[in-house]
């Protein structure tokens, strides 16, 4: 064949092949002139549903002259302002009809409008607060389970920081720049950020995203218990609950503190206590009651701990006893939640249970060393036995040669 | 029932006196003069035998021939019965001195010439006792299906893969598949539980009637020996029965000793996907697979198939005359060279691909038993 019909021929199947891949996108005319924007949005969720320039931005994508395109009169913003990304977005995802085939929720634009950033815009009329093109980015918007996404559990804390970080912003909102930093030397940060653990709680997780607020003092708990389902259940069982309900206990947040939680443990009965009760009270007494068994009950798991690990270590089967200690251990963190009861009576009980539990195991391996012992003193007496047989056969049999 | 009335009614029905005279012919046949404390190995292997058969049945009560199933069984033996750590044990440890023990009777029957005319059938029935004791270990290690029992069988049976032309087959044969699984264990139990032990007792009761029928072996020359007749040499009842008491007294208290005070450990459960770092087979394999590291494939091969053929074979190669080993200097020295290699590589195959200390060095050894000095790196 013919090389220029093979040329002619090949650049056919390229100019159809590249037309049919992405008919939509060849024929807007706005990406005539802003090409460099179609780089950033052609993988972005939208793109994939062309959704492109004019749904956002107005205008008339089927003209070629950019007066005919940019045309006011057909709906052209250009670059919207705050409020009109807000509504821009709602136009689409507040839709039922529309996110319905997405399995979208539709309500983001309403959280919005409840939220500080939402109240802050629509009816303070300021410009410097979040909204959805902030945190979702604008051109590149892709879902919120790629890992790129801004608002994913991994980046969303960076996400918050760039405002709430931002020293000079906050200071014009009377608010603390410090939380993002705070946030990463908190146990939820560090599993989120050193551990990667999307489990944990990042700022949307307590504050919400779209409706982001901060939770009031007798919703902290309700915020909290979100993860930490027992605590919250043993919590509003607690003599502190009336004052959690009526607002005047920031239960959580008084022991653990809020953007910086840190590792629970047991020197918190020793100095948060104090914050609100004297040294003499009767409550102080009990809480002191409830130390001395929390502190045995991580003691006595621990023994049992060791005492397994050792008889492992001595030849003994211990599947019966590491099976017993796995109960110890779930007792013992049963007590992490049951503790905020600040009741006595039923931690009394669990700990009597655990105690009962590491006994057992205790006696087991007990018995197991004293069979062992049993068994090398029983050697002592079946020579013995053996030796006596021996001897009157040797006699015998000495009798007998003699005899010969 | 009055004794009296049990042997009229016995003697209503057989010919007790044929029966008397016979047992009393047993009883009081005279021994040689030359039997010694030596000559109790025989029934010293033969109470092993019966003490594996009788520990046998009691593990077999639990014991459970199963991929999913066998190690548990074997840890509930240990844990659980009455006593099932200690019939456990002394099975165990009854397999490991049976081996021991038959070889020492072979190698005295071999140092004494007893393998000789007319005793050269009686030889080559404990030659195949002594390998089907050997068979009997190989197929027993599997059976509580942890780690070094799995793939010590591994490297075994791919041994067996070696053999040219057949190899392939027999590999695929005692496997039941192309690796050591589910139908390993099954085969293996089979052989151990139930072929074997019938197989090796009508062997044992051959063996032990040749033995009655041409009695013990002199140290006289072939042809020249002496038929005893009664009042003469040592009688069996109760001279020799005594000496026999005395060394099973100390068998029993060897073998409960050895249990409790060194019990095998069970290990780790076989895992396929995890081969541990140098796998030995049991001590009594050692030598056979040092030897094999050292020689071509097919060479290390082709010795080790001779080796029990010679075996078999030697009453009708060494003809010679006398039995006293000071007279035969040939074959007892072949048999001391044997002794002393089988005990060097069976060393080197222990030393093997291990670290050990050695009058305050470290010494690493290699695959081939060579030593390699460790020195360690001083921080400066």
């Amino acid at each position: 064949m013919n090389t220029k019909i093979r040329f002619v021929i090949f650049m056919l199947f390229f100019w159809t092949a590249n037309s049919f891949f992405a008919p939509s996108a060849m024929s807007n005319s706005c990406l005539k002139c802003h090409v460099d924007y179609f780089e950033d949005m052609k993988a972005s969720v939208h793109s994939k549903e062309e959704i492109f320039c004019d749904s956002c931005h107005g205008g008339n994508a089927t003209q070629k002259l950019q007066k005919d395109a940019h045309d006011v009169q057909k709906g052209y913003v250009g670059v919207p302002d705050k409020k009109m990304v807000a509504n821009i977005c709602g136009k689409c995802h507040a839709d039922v009809e529309r996110m319905n085939f997405f399995g979208i929720p539709t309500d983001q634009l309403a959280q919005y409008k409840t939220s500080h950033h939402g109240r802050g815009l629509f009816q303070k009329g300021m410009n410097d607060v979040a909204v959805c093109s902030d945190c979702h980015s604008y051109h590149d918007v892709v879902k919120v389970n790629d890992p790129t996404a801004p608002v994913h559990p991994l980046n969303v804390t960076k996400t918050c920081e760039q405002c709430h970080g931002n020293e000079k912003l906050m200071n014009r909102h009377n608010l603390p720049f410090d939380i993002p930093e705070k946030y990463k030397n908190s146990v939820h940060g560090k599993a989120l950020m050193e551990k990667g653990d999307t489990a944990s709680a990042q700022c949307v997780s307590c504050h919400g995203s779209h409706g982001a607020n901060p939770p009031q003092v007798n919703k902290i708990v309700s915020v909290c218990g979100k993860c930490h389902i027992n605590e919250r259940k043993f919590i509003l069982e607690s003599v502190h609950a009336k004052l959690v309900m009526a607002g005047k206990f920031p239960e959580c947040i008084a022991c653990h503190r809020n953007h910086d939680v840190g590792p629970a443990n047991l020197e918190f009965y020793e100095l948060m206590c104090l914050k609100c009760h004297q040294k003499t009270d009767s409550a102080l007494i009990q809480g002191e009651r409830i130390l001395t068994l929390l502190k045995d009950s991580e003691r006595m798991m621990k023994s049992s701990a060791l005492l397994v690990r050792q008889a492992g270590i001595d030849g003994f089967f211990i599947e019966d006893e590491e099976a017993i200690l796995e109960e110890v251990k779930t007792k013992t963190i049963e007590f992490r939640p049951l503790q905020h009861t600040l009741d006595f009576e039923k931690i009394s009980k669990l700990h009597v249970e655990l105690k009962a539990k590491n006994d057992e195991i205790d006696s087991l391996l007990k018995r197991k060393r004293k069979d062992r012992h049993a068994r090398k003193l029983a050697l002592v007496f079946i020579w013995i036995f053996i030796s006596i047989m021996i001897l009157t056969l040797w006699k015998r049999y000495k009798q007998y040669t003699r005899l010969k | 029932m009055s004794k009296d009335k049990i042997i009229t009614w016995l003697g209503e029905r057989f010919d007790l006196g044929k029966i008397q005279e016979l047992i009393g012919k047993q009883v009081n046949k005279p021994l040689p003069k030359n039997i010694g404390w030596l000559h109790t190995l025989g029934s010293m292997s033969l109470f092993l035998f019966v003490s594996q058969v009788i520990t046998g049945i009691l593990l077999l009560i639990y014991y459970r021939a199963t991929v999913n199933e066998a190690f548990e069984s074997i840890k509930f033996i240990m844990t659980k019965p009455y006593l099932g750590w200690l019939y456990r044990q002394v099975h165990a440890w009854g397999a490991n001195l049976m081996i021991m023990v038959v070889f020492l009777h072979m190698l005295r029957t071999f140092f004494m010439g007893s393998f000789k005319k007319p005793r050269e059938l009686t030889w080559v029935l404990g030659v195949f006792l002594f390998i089907f004791t050997l068979i009997f270990g190989f197929t027993g290690y599997l059976l509580p299906w942890n780690q070094l029992a799995y793939w010590a069988t591994t490297v075994g049976t791919e041994i067996a893969g070696a053999v040219p032309i057949i190899g392939e087959w027999i590999k695929v044969f005692l496997r039941g598949g192309t690796s050591v699984g589910g139908e390993t264990l099954s085969r293996f139990f089979v052989v151990h539980v139930i072929i074997l032990p019938w197989l090796v007792f009508f062997m044992i009761g051959v063996h032990l009637l040749l033995v009655r029928m041409q009695g013990i072996s002199t140290m006289e020359r072939v042809d020249e020996e002496k038929k005893l007749q009664m009042g003469e040499g040592t009688p069996f009842f109760p001279h020799h029965i005594l000496k026999e008491g005395i060394v099973f007294y100390l068998l029993i208290g060897i073998l409960i000793t050895l249990s409790i005070l060194m019990p095998f450990e069970l290990g780790e459960k076989a895992d396929p996907l995890q081969t541990p770092h140098a796998i030995k087979p049991e001590w009594y394999f050692l030598p056979m697979y040092q030897v094999l590291k050292y020689l071509p494939k097919l060479l290390g091969i082709l010795i080790l198939g001779i080796a029990p053929l010679l075996l078999i074979v030697w009453p009708f190669l060494d003809k010679t005359k006398a039995r006293h080993p000071g007279k035969r200097p040939v074959s007892v020295g072949i048999g001391i060279t044997m002794v002393i290699l089988i005990i060097i590589f069976g060393l080197l195959g222990y030393w093997a691909e291990s670290k050990r200390i050695i009058f305050g060095k470290e010494y690493e050894f290699d695959v081939y038993g060579k030593p390699h000095r460790i020195f360690h790196e001083t921080k400066k």
